[in-house]
């Protein structure tokens, strides 16, 4: 019975494992296809969000472990160090997330700017400045 | 109190804090107080450049934590040129920009005195960070103040050199963090000397896909083609103390993200072909645009992307000779290109419809501005006596030590284009009748004090280049002596406390 349990809880936290990653990409590509493909400002820049939000998914699908625990040694846990999760990605996303934030409020504040001055927000009837 | 580089971020940090704060007491501290910033970072340049010189590398851990583990700032000689070189202009920056006329008339005096001094803190984190993901939101820092001080006129079309600024530069920064990601599967770690250390470990395909994503992301701030399309209109679009601060700064510590990457992090086969291939396509590109441009800045700014291309092929060549070469290059291109932007920006405001052709007989008006400007010029193309000439010609005989003919004939043909649309400018500013009666604004004392400092320098420089040319050379043996860099970061114990 145990050994069943553990059988199916190994195969729970792979496709776990795997569905992360494969929505972490799914995202990005859907970001991408945003960015190429739409011509209005917001949109882009909700494609911009969206591939950011893809990076940030897959930073955290790579810090998990299956069955992990904190990343603190507190009694019980002395020996646990296989099995505690890798606290850097997270770190590093938290990071990610606060810098793409101000990238976005920059940019939605660009659009006001761009709103105002044109009265479009269409990205092809902006082109005051050509090479 | 001993001076460490962490105060290089620490002061303008707690500076641009108290800006807002210290503006209710008196209107003048927010143009003030980046001043004494700008000087107490030259100050810790001389402190930490004599100690540079004493040991070699200036490392300092942050909270405690040792190198691999924790966040390292690391000097090398490399990177304290540049952090040095980066301070001094950052200075004479703020003197010129100090009562920049149209800043004033736009208003805002805090939120352009903030973002300026942040741009410049950025530049200089990105140098001597020791962690590639600190490099990261440094790149970031720059890349956020930047952005929002090319839109910082209202009237002109910034919001749109700004928006494709925001474009290019945050997908270019998600595929960093991509690359940062993958990177740190592999290698398991984000010091960049640990990271060196570890690459042999990695496979070559992933090494490419890493290199790869890396390149696009720096090339942005290192205006490599085809990634610099919002170089010639943030140029032109930014007050004209900030497009100064993008081409003596800005510029340079992406060119420095990129050489570290490349020349640190991964000795990939390949890696310094295509430093050369992509350095002489921006090159050549970049010249073809600067010749038909009829705005002056976005004319410069092109310059500026060339000569970036040039100091990549330079880059490229890998002998210690051109990397000698190459670093002088970026120090001319720094003192240079800063000169004519300063220039340049007061003979636009200056000329009737900001056009190259409206800039007529305007010597007689303004003739110290413009003969610095001529003086900039002929520096640039590489005329002896001035700086100019000796970092072309150092990459001459390196590329001919290496029998590329090919290159030689590019550079020197790519010269000749530089001088045609110099001298059409100079053309304008000498040999034409003034007509347009405007008012002539004056440049205010400060401003005329940096560029002066710039025009002597440049001069003085191209007379005796044996000044800095010693210097130089110590410190392209330690860029390219990567083992060297690994067992200090590595092996340092927290050296300076």
């Amino acid at each position: 019975m145990q050994e069943q349990f553990n059988e199916v809880f190994t195969k729970y936290h792979e496709v776990i494992t795997w569905s992360v990653y494969g929505t972490a990409i799914i995202l990005m590509l859907i970001g991408l296809y945003a960015i190429l493909i739409k011509k209005n400002l917001v949109k882009i820049i909700i494609g911009l969000t969206i591939l950011d939000a893809g990076v940030h998914l897959l930073f955290v699908g790579i810090g998990y472990i299956q069955n992990g625990t904190a990343p603190i040694f507190s009694p019980g846990n002395e020996n646990a160090a296989d099995r505690m999760v890798d606290p850097v990605p997270q770190a590093l996303v938290l990071t990610a997330i606060i810098i793409g934030f101000a990238i976005t409020a920059v940019a939605l504040s660009l659009v006001i700017r761009l709103y105002k001055h044109h009265n479009t927000a269409k990205i092809d009837q902006i082109k005051s400045l050509k090479w | 109190m001993v001076i460490t580089p962490i105060h290089y971020i620490f002061v303008p940090l707690v500076a641009a804090f108290a800006i807002p704060l210290l503006s209710k007491i008196n209107k003048e501290l927010p143009r003030i107080i980046p001043g004494f910033v700008m000087f107490y970072n030259i100050i810790i340049s001389v402190v930490l450049m004599q100690q540079v010189n004493e040991f070699g590398y200036v490392s300092e851990v942050i909270a405690g934590w040792k190198a691999p583990w924790g966040i390292n700032l690391i000097i090398t000689p490399f990177s304290g040129f540049l952090v040095s070189l980066i301070s001094v202009l950052g200075f004479l920056i703020w003197m010129y920009g100090y009562r920049f006329k149209k800043v004033i008339d736009r208003g805002e005096l805090r939120t352009y005195n903030i973002l300026q001094m942040m741009m410049i803190t950025g530049a200089i984190g990105i140098i001597i960070t020791g962690d590639i993901f600190n490099l990261f939101v440094f790149l970031e820092i720059v890349a956020i103040t930047a952005i929002s001080l090319t839109s910082f006129y209202r009237e002109r079309d910034g919001a749109e050199a700004g928006f494709k600024y925001l474009l290019i530069g945050g997908f270019a920064s998600t595929l960093i963090l991509l690359a940062i990601l993958i990177l740190y599967t592999q290698v398991g770690t984000l010091n960049m000397a640990e990271i060196a250390e570890r690459m042999h470990t990695v496979p070559a395909g992933i090494k490419a896909t890493i290199l790869i994503l890396f390149i696009v992301g720096f090339g942005i701030e290192a205006e490599l083609f085809p990634l610099n399309g919002w170089v010639p209109d943030a140029y032109s679009q930014a007050p004209g103390p900030t497009s100064t601060a993008f081409a003596g700064i800005v510029a340079k510590a992406g060119v420095y993200g990129l050489i570290r990457i490349i020349f640190t992090l991964f000795d990939v086969d390949g890696a310094y072909e295509f430093l050369i291939t992509a350095g002489l396509i921006t090159m050549i590109i970049a010249e073809a645009a600067a010749l038909k441009q009829t705005n002056l800045k976005r004319m410069l700014a092109y310059s500026s992307i060339g000569q970036m291309g040039l100091a990549l092929i330079a880059f490229g060549i890998g002998t210690k000779e051109a990397v000698f070469a190459a670093m002088f290059l970026l120090f001319n291109h720094a003192i240079i290109k800063s000169l004519l932007f300063m220039t340049g920006s007061i003979l636009m405001y200056n000329s009737k419809d900001k056009t190259i052709n409206s800039l007529n007989g305007i010597y007689k008006k303004l003739p110290f501005i413009s003969i610095l400007f001529a003086l900039g010029a002929f520096a640039i193309v590489g005329l002896p006596p001035f700086s100019g000439f000796w970092s072309k010609l150092y990459i001459l005989t390196a590329a001919a030590d290496k029998n590329m003919i090919f290159l030689i004939v590019t550079i020197l043909a790519v010269s000749v284009v530089e001088i045609v649309y110099y001298f059409r400018v100079i053309g304008k500013l000498y040999f034409s009748e003034h007509e347009s009666e405007i008012e002539i604004y004056k440049p205010t004392p400060q401003a005329l004090v940096a560029m002066t400092v710039l025009g002597i320098t440049i001069l003085v420089v191209g007379v005796y280049p044996d000044l800095v040319s010693g210097y130089f050379h110590n410190a392209a043996d330690i860029l390219l002596d990567k083992a060297s860099y690994i067992r200090f970061v590595l092996n340092a114990e927290s050296a300076i406390q």
